[in-house]
């Protein structure tokens, strides 16, 4: 058996706390471990804090909003999934922007929760129907290129459809659908503001297969800017 | 932005033809009147340059006037200098003038006092008053300087009763007729707003009439048929006939406000009736939406309420905005495949089956 997974709850609400502690527990094959549970962040700084792959983060804890928390989170080591029930899209691109890992409504928590967490352990994309409906609202100047497939994918996905079923839609196997999926989140990763998350998560994809570096627009044009002017140094750092 | 009524710029059309009308009739009398009194007498005068200056002075405050005047009204400023110059060229050129003959050689009282008119006349009445009796002040004060006789007070007076008279006239003309524009152009400007009144109160008469006709065709039968008793209300078909209808009744009732959120309102009320049934229904949107045009909006909301009245226990409805238009889906657990309304009005349908789980889109485009 492979190694579990240890996760942290940060949620206000006792209910919501036990109701994810139980998701957890009924997985089948007990992949993830709840090691630290706590209705506020002041535990997770510090030298003593405890030691967790993953921190599942309420984004409002006592009415204050804590997504500009997440970027602290991620520095101390933490993968971040937002567990929320704040849908906004322009909440969600905040909160991934910030480094989380992966953003779960309260409406998606029992179907995606889990194996959003597991994701995020091995720092692989995993897009809900939540974020993919912020991608797809996405129109702020500095959003990444999406192409014609990746959005598709997404919008069918974000409808309500299983991936085997996006996939019969547009002719490909549900794998590539995944790979679409997948690449449109790593897009993502590459933009914004940086974060050891974000790092991690486009090095696993590019690992994987999943988008080449060329893919990457940014990161290609700012290594070109450095090789053409060296003098001038390696600029966005 | 303003909105520019048609009725405002008719009356800005009269004002300006009466500005218009004011210049020329100073800068005739300016040339004509004044110009030509000064050349007839030009050998009484004392220096016929001096006075030629004058009269340029003058020419040239008129030409700045008219600049001001044409181009809106002049701020109080500048109207005042303008006519201050005029005022002092006027009692310069009284003072240059041979005493005794002053008045009967004068040039510069008329054209002083046009100049008045013309940078004064949008300004209040008791303005260009203030200004022609400080004119006609410093005209007798010249005039009593070089000493005063009965002659000389009888001339000044049928002067300034007809000059000035004249003056006062027609810039009390003027605001006579500015005035009659404006209320011109209001009593437009009402019956705009009346013609607006009676077409909009066509449209919602005719919506509801249209609403009237749906309900004649399709609920009205079965009503009438239930309350007859030739329809049994235990048979199943009959009563998703039944849902369909009250999903339909609820719509109507949401129908009719053009808001940019009208289609989701309108998706809401379709789902009310399914949610009643016991099915979970989602409705989510993605991105800035397009509005839809009422009979587009129809053809969508008859396949929501085709689908919901098949789902068994869980719906989810989507609205994205894509590139030119909206797509708006439903995924439905139905157990089979639903039969749609045909694509109309710009509204292209597709469908998909899978399992149990059935996915529909309908896609409007704004071109």
């Amino acid at each position: 058996m492979e190694q579990q997974v240890t996760v942290a709850i940060i949620e206000d609400h006792p209910v919501v706390t036990e109701g994810v502690a139980s998701w957890i527990r009924s997985d089948p094959e007990q992949r993830v471990l709840l090691v630290h549970t706590a209705r506020d962040l002041t535990g997770l700084h510090g030298e003593s804090r405890p030691s967790a792959d993953v921190v599942i983060l309420d984004l409002e804890l006592s009415g204050q909003l804590v997504t500009t928390q997440i970027p602290g989170l991620v520095a101390a080591g933490y993968r971040v999934v937002a567990f929320s029930g704040h849908s906004d899209a322009m909440i969600v691109m905040e909160t991934l922007d910030n480094g989380a890992h992966a953003y779960v409504s309260k409406e998606e928590g029992s179907d995606h929760l889990v194996e959003a967490v597991l994701a995020a352990a091995a720092d692989r994309p995993y897009v809900t129907r939540s974020q993919a409906r912020a991608m797809l609202s996405d129109q702020r100047p500095d959003r990444p290129e999406l192409s014609q497939q990746e959005l598709q994918a997404l919008l069918l996905w974000f409808q309500g459809m299983s991936k085997a079923s996006v996939g019969r839609r547009m002719s490909i196997s549900e794998n590539t659908v995944r790979q679409y999926i997948s690449r449109a989140r790593a897009k993502y990763a590459a933009t914004g503001r940086t974060a050891p998350s974000k790092d991690a998560l486009l090095a696993r994809a590019i690992e994987d297969g999943v988008i080449k570096p060329g893919e990457i627009m940014p990161y290609t044009s700012f290594a070109r800017a450095a090789a053409n002017r060296p003098s001038l140094g390696a600029p966005g750092q | 932005m303003t909105d520019v009524q048609p009725a405002t710029v008719m009356s800005g059309r009269y004002q300006r033809a009466f500005t218009i009308a004011v210049v020329v009739l100073v800068a005739g009398w300016h040339v004509a009147g004044g110009g030509g009194q000064l050349l007839h007498n030009r050998a009484d005068y004392a220096s016929f340059a001096f006075q030629g200056a004058l009269w340029l002075v003058m020419a040239v405050a008129i030409a700045v006037g008219s600049i001001l005047v044409l181009r809106g009204s002049p701020d109080w400023r500048l109207a005042w200098t303008v006519a201050i110059i005029a005022l002092v060229a006027s009692t310069a050129s009284a003072a240059a003038s041979p005493a005794g003959q002053m008045l009967a050689v004068s040039w510069a009282w008329g054209s002083a006092g046009w100049t008045g008119v013309l940078v004064l006349h949008r300004r209040r009445l008791v303005e260009l008053g203030w200004f022609l009796a400080a004119e006609a002040a410093a005209t007798l004060g010249v005039q009593a300087w070089d000493g005063l006789n009965r002659l000389d007070l009888a001339a000044f007076l049928a002067l300034l009763a007809w000059s000035t008279g004249a003056q006062i006239a027609v810039a009390a003309a003027v605001k006579a007729l500015d005035s009659a524009a404006d209320r011109a152009a209001a009593a437009a400007r009402s019956e705009d707003a009346a013609r607006e009144r009676a077409v909009t109160a066509e449209i919602i008469q005719a919506a509801r009439q249209s609403r009237w006709l749906a309900l004649q065709e399709s609920t009205v039968p079965l009503v009438a048929e239930l309350a007859s008793g030739t329809a049994d209300p235990g048979d199943p078909q009959l009563r998703v006939a039944c849902a369909v209808q009250a999903a339909r009744l609820r719509r109507l009732m949401a129908e009719g406000d053009e808001l940019p959120g009208s289609l989701v309102h309108e998706l809401h009320a379709s789902a009310d009736v399914a949610e009643l049934r016991g099915v979970a229904v989602e409705i989510e949107t993605a991105g800035t939406l397009p509005q839809v045009p009422a009979p587009a909006r129809r053809v969508i909301t008859d396949a929501a309420i085709t689908i919901l009245t098949a789902a068994r226990s869980q719906a989810r409805i989507t609205l994205a905005a894509v590139a030119a238009g909206i797509a708006v889906s439903f995924v439905a657990d139905t157990g089979s495949v639903v039969l749609l309304p045909a694509a109309d009005q710009g509204v292209a349908i597709e469908h998909q089956q899978d399992g149990g789980m059935f996915w529909a889109e309908a896609r409007w485009n704004n071109r």
